[in-house]
Parts: C-alpha cells; structure tokens; sequence
C-alpha cells in the first residue's frame, strides 16, 4: 500500500514538473515572440521615419551628417590598411598557390571574388560594428539613463526620427562608401605586390581586373554592403533603446549590439551567397 | 469612453483608470485624477510611490500599461501628429534629474523646444526667449558650455528654464526643487507660486510641505502606487489620518492676508480673537478658482521675471560700483 502511494506521488511530481516545464517554456517562445513582434515594429518605425525624415521639419540633418563623418569619414584609415594588407595577403597566397596549378591568370579572378564579393562587405560590417554599432548602443543607451530621450519626447521631438532615422541613413551610407574604399584600397594593396613580385603596368593590371570582372560582382557587393548597414544600424538602435533604467544596462547593450550583429550579418551572408551560388 | 473632440468644460488633464507595470512590479493603479485649468494639483508621497511615473504618464511622456490619459478631453492614443504638436508646444516639463541633453551647450538645450515650435521666431527673438528663460530661474552665467560642467543644482535650474521658454500654458514638473540650494529652491517656488497667480495649470510632485503649503489647490497623495487621498488644500490641512499626516507633514493653513503693522499691540490681540471665530465661507469652496485681481490675462514670462526677482534688490546692482 505505502509503495504504490509513493509511486502515485512519484508520478504526481514528475507530471507536474513536465507542466512546469511546459508552462516555462510556453512563457519563453511568448516572451521571444512578443521580442520579436517589437523588434519588427522598431524596424518598421525606423523605416518609416528614414522614408520622413527630408520631409519633417525637425529633420536631423546635423546627426545625419555627424554620423557619416564617424562612421563613413573618420573609419577610411583604418579600412584602408585592413583592405591594403588584406589585398596584399591574397595576392602573394594567390599567386604562389595558383602557378603551382599553371592557374596564375585566375589571380584576378581570386582577387574580385574575395575582395569584392567577400571580405569586401563583411570586414567594413566588422569595423562599422566595432566601431559604430557599439558607439550608437552605448550612447543612447546612456541618454535613456539620463532621461535625455524622454526629454526629446517632452519638446515634442520624436526620438526614433531624431535620433535613429538620420544614425540608420548614416550607417547604411558610410557602409556602402567604406566597401568601394575597401575594394579600391585592396586592389592597390594587390598592385603593389604585383610590382614588387612581377612587375607590370597600372593599364595592364587594370585591364586584367576588369576582364575578369562579371557584372553581378560588384552589385552583389553592395548588395551585401546594403544589407549590413540595415542590420547594424536598426540592432544597434534597438538594443541602445532598449535600455530602460540602470547604467549597468549601458554596457550590456553595446554587447549585445556586436554579439546580435555579428551573427546577423554572418548569417545574412550565408543565405545571400547561397543564393547567389545555387540558384 | 474617451471623448473625441476638445469640450470647453473638460480638464486640461485627465487620468482615467491608470495602471502602470513595469516588470513584475505594479508601480500604479487604478488612478483617476484630473487637473482642471488654472488649478495647481500637488502629487505627495514618498520614495518609490510612483509620483515621477504618474507625472511623465500624465504628460504623455511614459506610456501606461492600462487606462489612458487625456488632454482637453482627448485621449493621447487618439492624436494625431498635430494635436500631439500642439499639446507639447502649450506644455511644459522639468525632469526631477534635469535630464539636458549631453552634446548640447545650454543655449541649444534651451532653444531646442523653440526651434521645433517656433520656426516663425527670428534669431533675436529666440534669443531673448532663451535669455529670459535663464534669467527667470536665477542663472547667469556662461550659456555656451555643455552640461556636464555644471553642478547638479545648476543643471537642474536649466532644465527648469528649458520647461519655461515657450511660455507654456500646463506645466508638468517633477519634483522641482530637488538638489537645488535653499535659495534657488525658495525662487523656484516663488516662480511656481507666479506662474499659478497667472493662470497656468500645473502639475507638480513634491515632498516640501512648504511649497505645497504655499502653491497647492489640490493636494494627491499616492501610496503604493495608488491615490490614497485626494482634496482641495485646505481638506488637506485637516487630513487627521496618520499614514498621510506623514506624507503631507507640515501643511500650514492658508495665511490669507498680510498681517498689519498694529497686528501685535493689544488692540492687535483683541482683533485677532474677534478674526479667530470668523471664517469666510468661501475660503473652502474651490480654492484653485481665482480673485479678481487673478482673473488677469496669463502674464508673459517677463512679468513673471519682476514678480520673482526680490523687489529689494537693485536690478543693476552689479553695475552701482563702476565709475
């Protein structure tokens, strides 16, 4: 009699451990979906407000162009070097690895399809994230603390097209320009190896480039570059807003900005070069 | 059900069946209150009641979790992009942290509200406005510096004047004389006490006593984040109940008249013990409607400027000594 008690109590706890479980997890998905939900209405606002913004009278043209200088302007040097030494690097692989095969012309080929297509997009979204991504999470972040943005709304200046529509067109921006930087400054960091390797003309290095480059390349780049910029610029600003109360907080969102960043763009590249590749 | 279009007779405020969540925390609920034009409603409680939430709900800054809130009869849900322009443009609000904007020198925090509604305004003028609004709160120095090298009190004092440069007809403040020093607080609570002779509405947190004693119509105390009482400030004064008699602490009874010079001799005695058995009758009844002499048009900030400046005080002082 005690034993099949016990069983009963036994399995009274388990199935009501399995409800809790459920219940928690139900919670959970709720919570992620509702996140979610918010998350694309945020998108949406942002999208909204950048449409507006030329036509609004409190347009944020000063944020707009304060923004380009520090993520498009002041970002060049540092995105220079990367793609000169970046371009270098392939250029001296390359082309040790592709005569071995008697493929050295393919060098051209290599160059455009990594740095154009590749390394081009996804290292300027790797500075722009370090950079700017966690520069606009923390700074707004902190002005949410300090009750700025609640001031904004007090005057009657809608944050999200003051602060976060002219921050969304900066970064989109100065991300497309700091691709063309990174393929231009790549390909003279190639040409300089190319002069101290097998010295040849600019004209013939040029035209060499230009062969082997298809139409869909470039476009596919920007492409990329386009798509970083939305997913940097609107994760940023949402995990800058999100920021409620604590200073603690302020931190944790510029983490966040990078952690959510990084993997989107990751993962955005993935689908687009799967699709560009197995259609 | 909310009213759909401004009615004369409606409150400039009206908080109806507000709830507020944040988290798992219930910070307000069940709040039904409302601000009537002209009138100056004290919200008192102590730390952590909900006082700061209530008064950004109220101004529509902080959204509710439930309920709504309405201005004119108008429910913010319902505004569209103009009526919500016009609302801020005719309101004011001083944050209790002052809340300046960081990247901005002073001037630009407070020309900011004027650039947005006030494109009509030319350089000089908005520059007078922002002079104005410095002078009326008692700041005088350098306005082209960033926030951050000013003291608390300071940037709290700015943050007011922010709140004064359009002249706003409703003023929502929170409270505002935190962190500042006896006598920029005793300023502020003259300029408060000038704003309300002029007509505007306003709603105030505080746990001075002796600011409301000397501002308030209407007194709200909040407790746990639900009204616990609410009445015209003289209702206040004989609130018996412990639990708000420590909230509201030393609320004064209106003193009504100057007292005259002959007030302390014995004949000054007699006619005090003859005053003591006489009290109008209409001193209870809606103390927030005004005298005569308040039936005024609503003054401009420059006549507000003479009333708070201490009439004792040469205007040019710092000038008697030059050559």
């Amino acid at each position: 009699m005690d034993k099949s008690r016990a069983g009963w109590l036994k399995e009274a706890r388990a199935s009501a451990d399995t409800m809790v479980m459920l219940a928690n997890l139900g919670r959970a998905v709720l919570k992620r979906f509702d996140d979610f939900m918010y998350a694309m209405g945020f998108f949406a606002q942002v999208m909204k407000e950048s449409v507006l913004l030329f036509r609004r009278r409190q347009v944020g043209f000063h944020v707009l162009v304060m923004q380009i200088l520090f993520t498009g302007v002041e970002a060049l040097g540092i995105t220079a070097a990367m793609a000169l030494s970046i371009g270098a690097a392939i250029n001296i692989i390359g082309s040790s690895l592709l005569s071995e095969f008697g493929q050295g012309k393919l060098m051209y080929t290599v160059l455009i399809v990594v740095i154009a297509k590749e390394l081009g997009p996804l290292l300027t979204a790797f500075i722009v994230i370090a950079r700017s991504g966690t520069a606009i999470a923390t700074e707004l972040g902190g002005m949410a603390v300090s009750h700025e943005l609640e001031a904004y709304v007090a005057v009657g200046i809608n944050p999200i097209s003051y602060l976060a529509a002219p921050r969304f067109l900066g970064v989109v921006s100065s991300l497309v320009i700091l691709y063309l930087y990174f393929n231009i400054f790549g390909l003279l960091g190639s040409f300089v190896v190319v002069q101290l390797l097998r010295p040849i003309s600019f004209s013939e290095y040029s035209r060499n480039l230009i062969a082997a480059l298809a139409p869909g390349d470039l476009f596919s780049g920007l492409l990329k570059s386009l798509v970083f910029g939305i997913i940097i610029s609107v994760v940023s600003l949402y995990r800058g807003f999100d920021v409620e109360r604590s200073s603690t907080e302020v931190p944790v969102a510029g983490i966040k900005a990078v952690g959510s960043s990084f993997m989107l763009c990751i993962f955005a590249d993935v689908i687009m070069t799967a699709v560009q590749y197995l259609r | 059900m909310a009213q759909t279009s401004e009615t004369p007779e409606a409150p400039e405020i009206e908080l109806r069946g507000l709830r507020t969540v944040r988290g798992n925390f219930e910070v307000l609920r069940e709040i039904d209150l409302s601000l009537a034009k002209g009138e100056t409603l004290f919200i008192m409680g102590s730390a952590g009641s909900g006082k700061s939430v209530l008064v950004k709900t109220a101004a529509g800054i902080a959204l509710p979790t439930a309920g709504e809130v309405l201005y004119r009869g108008k429910s913010f849900a319902r505004m569209g992009e103009r009526e919500e322009a016009a609302f801020r443009k005719s309101s004011g609000f001083v944050f209790q942290e002052a809340a300046l904007w960081a990247n901005q020198t002073l001037y630009d925090n407070l020309a900011l509200p004027a650039r947005l509604h006030r494109p009509d305004w030319g350089k000089a003028e908005l520059d007078r406005a922002v002079r104005r609004a410095a002078e009326l709160v008692g700041y005088d120095q350098d306005l082209y510096v960033r926030p951050v090298e000013l003291s608390l009190g300071e940037r709290k004092l700015i943050g007011l004047a922010r709140a004064f440069v359009l002249d706003p007809e409703l003023l929502f403040m929170d409270d505002p004389t935190s962190d500042l020093d006896e006598g920029s607080a005793s300023r502020v609570i003259d300029l408060v006490a000038a704003l309300k002779e002029r007509g505007r509405s306003i709603l105030v947190t505080s746990a001075l006593s002796d600011f409301a004693s000397r501002c308030a119509d209407r007194i709200a105390v909040l407790r746990g984040g639900k009204l616990a009482a609410v009445g015209a400030y003289d209702e206040a004064v004989a609130w018996t109940d412990p639990a708000l008699r420590a909230v509201t602490g030393r609320l004064k009874p209106r003193i009504r008249a100057e007292k005259p010079a002959w007030a302390d001799s014995l004949a000054g005695a007699w006619a005090s013990a003859l005053a003591e058995d006489f009290v109008p009758e209409e001193s209870n009844a809606e103390p927030w409607k005004k005298s005569e002499d308040a039936e005024r048009p609503i003054g401009s900030l420059g006549d507000i400027i003479n009333d708070v400046t201490d009439p004792d005080e040469e205007p040019d002082s710092g000038k008697k000594d030059e050559p």
